[in-house]
């Protein structure tokens, strides 16, 4: 699974630890989902999108092998 | 729950880990030192105030109480993670490290006592949970 999480981040100008400070979760966790090493819960997925008012959809990409 | 929450638990994590590290190192010393000292007197003493000088940093540090408040599982889902992956991990080093023991113990059983190998055993899981959290929470 892709994510797009970096470049919603980078465009509103965040950083990871404000990023997780706004949702409530550690800055690692941030860290290795942007690096698609942790897959996060629903609940996290619906917090960043909703931070960053788009859709899940658009941040998260499903991979054919998934 | 609060921000100021998940960094004590990231930070009570990180000083778990250096813990177990410690400790594994310190319980392998332990548990090698009477084959090549014949005598497990010395170290004993040593390994046990190096023992209990940790336990007590990691009291201190780990933002315990006199109450010994403990909270089971991490808040944080990332944290909760790494903490079962981590225990997966020591349940696979403890069966391959007796599995090797259990193939060479013919040639130990001489030299090596129940409590030296019960000490081993201790010391491989302490290690590998603290490498283990180290290596899962790289960046």
């Amino acid at each position: 699974m892709q994510n797009n999480i970096a470049k919603f981040r980078k465009e509103a100008g965040l950083s990871q630890q404000e990023l997780a400070d706004a949702i409530n979760v550690s800055r690692k966790t941030i860290s290795t989902v942007e690096t698609n090493r942790f897959t996060p819960s629903v609940i996290i997925a619906l917090k960043i999108a909703r931070h960053f008012n788009t859709s899940v959809e658009s941040l998260f990409e499903i991979e054919d092998h998934d | 729950m609060k921000q100021q929450d998940i960094k004590t638990e990231e930070k009570f994590m990180s000083h778990n880990a250096w813990f177990s590290i410690f400790m594994g190192i310190t319980l392998l010393i332990i548990s090698g030192y009477p084959i090549i000292g014949n005598t497990s007197a010395p170290l004993l003493i040593l390994g046990s105030t190096a023992f209990l000088g940790s336990f007590l940093m990691f009291v201190i540090r780990g933002g315990f109480t006199w109450r010994m408040k403990y909270h089971l599982t991490y808040k944080d889902e990332y944290l909760n993670t790494i903490d079962t992956i981590a225990y997966k991990h020591v349940v696979l080093a403890l069966l391959f490290s007796m599995g090797t023991v259990y193939l060479f113990s013919e040639g130990l059983t001489l030299h090596i006592s129940h409590s030296m190998m019960a000490t081993f055993y201790l010391a491989i899981m302490c290690l590998v949970y603290g490498i283990s959290i180290f290596w899962q929470s790289r960046d």
